[in-house]
């Protein structure tokens, strides 16, 4: 048990490595879950995401976990390889820790890897969705009621 | 860096001081000149930027409302953080000042899971806190070497601070206080990078400043035997601008002189300004009542406006055609011309 | 790790505040402003370009011209003056920006942003800063950081949270707008503040809307009102000598979910039989010109007064809005006052005069609502609004530019029966900004606004998963027009509205037929739900 959340420890600092030096205190610190929701959300999600891959692998609620990190990396100034690689700082954790990953977990890890990149395109192809939306509302009040600029 | 610029520049003034205090020549500068012209630069700096600021026009009503305003009767409103009578702002400035109610404000205890939990935050508060009064005590305290006979008063707060009577000389607690305050400050500088990213030269500076004056006395006080009573004439004198030398010359004396005198000096033109500068932010030294009292701007000028007979004129045909009364015109009658 | 192929990238090292290098992306800034506004305005250096053009084609004399300005406002503008002077870089205020939270980005630490400034004050205006340099904190104005307050000037939103915690009360909103004022002098604006603007000063609103398109928009709602409640309900323009001048943010009336809101005051204002008009030429409360400059602020402000004199009103009623009552409440009567002309509002239902708003004239309908509902005036009827499960976003400039906070809750709680509060550190003073107020609510800007408006999402979905909350409640335009593209981001499923969209949905009105369904044509709850809706006990 401890080691298990010996484990989510490093990954969440390995994870937390991605962001700004000078914000890390903040957000390994800072408890409140309004005040940091960050740093909360990623501790959260990263708890629940390595009980189930060294559990019970419930589809839903890695889904719901995968989803709330990766919805903030989505809109933060990672590119696409950096969004997801937290999923692959799960491994080295493990080795840090001192452990071997077994083969099973690897191919979790890969697979969660892989859901990761679904759910970061499809947060992408919804803020595209957003935008344009907006974009038509803009468009159509200025058509519909003839509103030029001078 | 800055830091380690800072912490240089400090010691070079400690050192400025024990080599003053050890020669003859440096005496006679550290004693007849250098206290009159840092006391010089500070009275006449610290005024020179008050009366600016004070000079400088508030143009607009912009109190930051931190609780509910005074509107209808029956609601009750938050009569300090959103003050609408001057009273009340002068009960908002004092906690401000005293109490330093906005640092505190984000510090409403907590429980997190089952423990209280105290923000990095909080800490803040009590440091900048204890900082602050024991300093203020510290500064009162030495009036006793200023003022002759030795007020009431002074020997009063001495008795407080000195209250535990443990050692002797007595311990103040003040000294304790500043000392850990001061650096539980600078630690904090170093420790959280998000502050030490925003930290200039001028923030360790003075940091390093108090933190020597602050150890140089205590040093004096506890450690290492000077003449009191000597220092005393010395003040006096000072004080009745009919300086004499002190009769026993230490040199960590001087040291404690040069660096007071190098914060008296600097104090002006230094962000330690904001001693004087709380009493006059418009955030927050204005009552909430710009809806109730008009706020008068003393430069407010003309500005170029659409006026409604230049939108009119360019919208004529499209008012009529819509059945918007015109300016001169009834309502009815739009329709029918 | 040797597998890897791509070379982990380190956060890039802000060792330094001072290095003022800044990337613009797309989705995390704004365009620039089209010139034609500039020139519809007679505002400097119009001309054609984009943040993300190596040269930004500033005037020759760019920098005395910012230096000159800067002297200028230092010597107008105490709060300038001190702001520049007193911060002690205490890091208080860190991480009460929404948008250092959202980004974690440290120079959008409202300290940081104020020092992007305050550095070329120290360096150009200050004795230590003009003999120490870089020692005593200054930096050189150049280029680089006239593009460095481009970005993060125009990634504030002038919320004024963090000026809150701050022990000197140093107002972060005042110093980004008065750094706008500096770019808008060299002619670096970005278009979603300039347009509206050049719009508002032109026709009265902000889309640009001429008078018969919004009356048509106004008639439009009344219809659609009077088919609700089976009344005939209208709306008056430009009539002269009513009681009262309604002003309302244009998007009110051309843009959801306002509409929904516009639709909640016609019925009131119908109900208790209000004499009143709204203004074809002053149709836009909300001001854009107070994101650009004091100058614009006034320009655009100005309609009013006029309007209400013009039309010879006794006083102004102010619709639900949060930059715009920030002007009137604590801009307008020193800018544009004294309002003798007009006199002090007295409730015409209640007799109630409204001392606070003795010399400005203008109330907030909040404030008027809530003392109908407190003399029992209306008759509400809350089981009409049991599909929502509601909370309430303190707007901005409502809450901490005014203290505007329990009459819009009085209100709710009046016409809602299930209503719970977001944790106190979001609410009230404290509330978190939307991420896209002041003139950042663009489209292009989009990502930005979804960092910036995390922490006010992240409090919604607490409620949402909680107490099942579907409906998000505000009294700001740019809460209404840009919360729902958030809330589809962060948490789908929770609805935004206005107060007075309730209000419309449970004011049982004389003469009223039955009503099936809320002003946004949903099906109202059935009995069943009223009964649970009552067996849930107010949380709040």
């Amino acid at each position: 048990m401890s080691a298990d959340r010996a484990i989510v420890e490093r990954w969440v600092e390995r994870v937390l490595q991605s962001y700004p030096a000078q914000t890390l205190p903040f957000l390994r610190g800072e408890q409140d879950p309004f005040r940091n929701p960050v740093g909360h959300t990623l501790r959260e999600s990263l708890t629940i995401l390595a009980g189930e891959l060294m559990g019970k692998m419930d589809r839903q609620r890695i889904a719901q976990a995968l989803d709330a990190i990766i919805r903030m990396r989505a809109v933060q100034d990672f590119g696409p390889s950096d969004a997801v690689r937290f999923v692959f700082d799960l491994r080295t954790a493990i080795r840090e820790w001192g452990g071997a990953v077994p083969d099973s977990l690897e191919s979790r890890i890969d697979e969660l890897a892989l859901l990761a990149f679904d759910h970061y395109m499809g947060c992408r192809e919804q803020i595209f969705a957003l935008r344009i939306n907006e974009l038509r509302l803009k468009a159509r009040y200025a058509a519909s009621e003839e509103g030029e600029t001078p | 860096m800055n830091a380690l610029y800072s912490l240089l520049a400090v010691l070079l003034l400690v050192l400025a001081g024990f080599a003053g205090g050890s020669t003859g020549a440096g005496r006679g500068i550290l004693t007849f000149i250098v206290p009159y012209a840092a006391f010089a630069i500070l009275l006449a700096g610290f005024c020179a930027r008050i009366l600016r600021w004070a000079w400088t026009p508030v143009p607009f009503h912009i109190p930051t409302t931190c609780g509910q305003q005074k509107s209808l009767p029956w609601i009750k409103p938050a009569s300090v953080d959103n003050p609408s009578t001057r009273g009340a702002v002068l009960v908002r400035m004092a906690m401000e000042i005293l109490l330093f109610r906005s640092l505190f404000r984000n510090n409403r205890a907590r429980l997190a899971g089952k423990r209280l939990t105290l923000s990095e935050n909080r800490y803040l508060w009590l440091g900048a806190l204890a900082f602050h009064w024991s300093l203020l005590l510290i500064v009162l305290r030495h009036l006793r070497l200023f003022i002759e006979p030795i007020p009431a008063w002074v020997d009063g707060l001495e008795r407080l601070d000195s209250f535990f009577q443990l050692g002797a000389p007595q311990l103040y607690l003040s000294d304790i206080v500043v000392l850990g305050a001061l650096a539980y400050l600078l630690l904090r500088r170093f420790r959280d990078p998000a502050v030490r990213f925003i930290s200039l030269f001028t923030d360790y500076f003075a940091l390093f400043l108090l933190l020597g004056i602050a150890v140089s006395g205590v040093l004096m006080r506890y450690f290492v035997r000077v003449d009191i009573l000597g220092i005393k004439q010395f003040a006096l004198s000072l004080a009745a601008f009919h300086p004499l030398g002190p009769n026993m010359p230490s040199p960590l004396f001087f040291t404690h002189l040069v660096l007071v005198c190098a914060l008296a000096a600097y104090f002006p033109f230094s962000k330690l300004m904001h001693m004087g500068g709380v009493f006059l932010s418009p955030t927050r030294n204005l009552a909430n009542d710009s809806r109730r009292r008009r706020h008068i701007n003393p430069w407010n000028h003309p500005v170029t406006k659409h006026t409604y007979a230049e939108w009119e004129n360019e919208f004529r045909d499209k008012l009529v055609g819509a059945g918007i009364p015109l300016e001169g015109e009834d309502a009815g009658n739009a329709h029918t011309n | 790790m040797q597998e890897t192929l791509i070379q982990i990238e380190p956060k890039p090292p802000r060792g330094d505040w001072r290095d003022p290098h800044v990337e613009f992306r797309k989705g995390s800034m704004c365009y620039s402003a089209a010139p034609k506004n500039l020139t519809y305005l007679g505002l400097p250096n119009p001309r054609v370009w984009q943040p993300t053009d190596s040269d930004w084609k500033l005037p020759p004399d760019w920098k005395k011209t910012i230096l000159a300005g800067m002297k200028e406002r230092l010597d107008k503008f105490r709060s300038f003056r001190l702001f520049m002077d007193v911060c002690v870089r205490c890091g208080a205020c860190a991480d009460k920006c929404h948008f250092y939270l959202g980004t974690a980005d440290p120079k959008n630490m409202p300290v940081a942003r104020a020092e992007l400034i305050r550095s070329v004050y120290r360096r150009y205006f200050t004795l230590s800063g003009r003999i120490f340099g870089s020692l005593a904190g200054g930096r050189e104005l150049t280029e680089d950081v006239i593009k460095e307050w481009y970005y993060y000037f125009y990634q504030c939103t002038q919320c004024r949270r963090c000026s809150v915690f701050c022990p000197y009360g140093i107002d972060t909103a005042e110093i980004t707008l008065l750094g706008r004022e500096l770019l808008t002098l060299i002619g670096c604006n970005i278009n979603w503040v300039m347009e509206p603007v050049a719009n508002c000063y032109r026709t009265g609103n902000h889309l640009g809307i001429q008078p018969h398109g919004f009356k048509d928009s106004i008639d439009f709602a009344a219809d659609e009102a009077s088919e609700i409640t089976g009344l005939k309900i209208e709306m008056p323009i430009n009539r002269k000598g009513a009681e009262i001048l309604f002003v309302m943010p244009s998007a009110d009336y051309f843009a959801t979910p306002h509409y929904y809101t516009l639709l909640g005051y016609m019925m009131l204002f119908h109900e208790i039989g209000l004499d009143y008009t709204v203004s074809a030429y002053a149709s836009e409360g909300g001001n854009f010109g107070s994101f650009a400059s004091h100058e614009l602020m006034k320009r655009l402000n100005a309609k009013i007064y006029d309007e209400a004199k013009r039309l010879g009103v006794k006083w102004i009623l102010g619709g639900e809005c949060g930059h715009m009552w920030r002007v009137l409440h604590q801009y307008m009567d020193t800018m544009n006052g004294p309002a003798d002309f007009l006199e002090v509002p007295v409730s015409p239902v209640t007799g109630t005069v409204f001392e606070n708003a003795r010399s400005t004239r203008m109330v907030h309908i909040c404030e008027f609502t809530a003392d109908l509902i407190h003399h029992g005036k209306l008759r509400l009827d809350r089981g009409r609004n049991d599909h929502w499960n509601v909370t309430y976003h303190d707007s901005c400039n409502p809450a901490r530019g005014m203290g505007l906070l329990e009459e819009p809750r009085y209100i709710l709680n009046h016409v809602a029966r299930r209503f719970h509060e977001m944790p106190e550190n979001t609410i009230r003073e404290q509330t978190f900004c939307c991420g896209s107020g002041a003139g950042l609510g663009t489209d292009e800007n989009l990502e930005i606004r979804l960092r910036g408006g995390f922490p006010r999402a992240n409090a919604v979905k607490y409620v949402k998963e909680k107490y099942g909350v579907n409906l998000l409640t505000c009294i700001c335009a740019i809460d209404k027009a840009t919360l729902p593209t958030l809330l589809e981001y962060w948490v789908p499923g929770v609805e935004v509205g206005g107060v007075h969209e309730l209000v419309g949905n449970a004011l049982v009105m004389t003469g009223e037929k039955e009503r099936t369904t809320d002003l946004r044509g949903e099906a109202l709850a059935t009995e069943s739900v009223l009964a649970s809706g009552e067996s849930e006990a107010r949380h709040a």
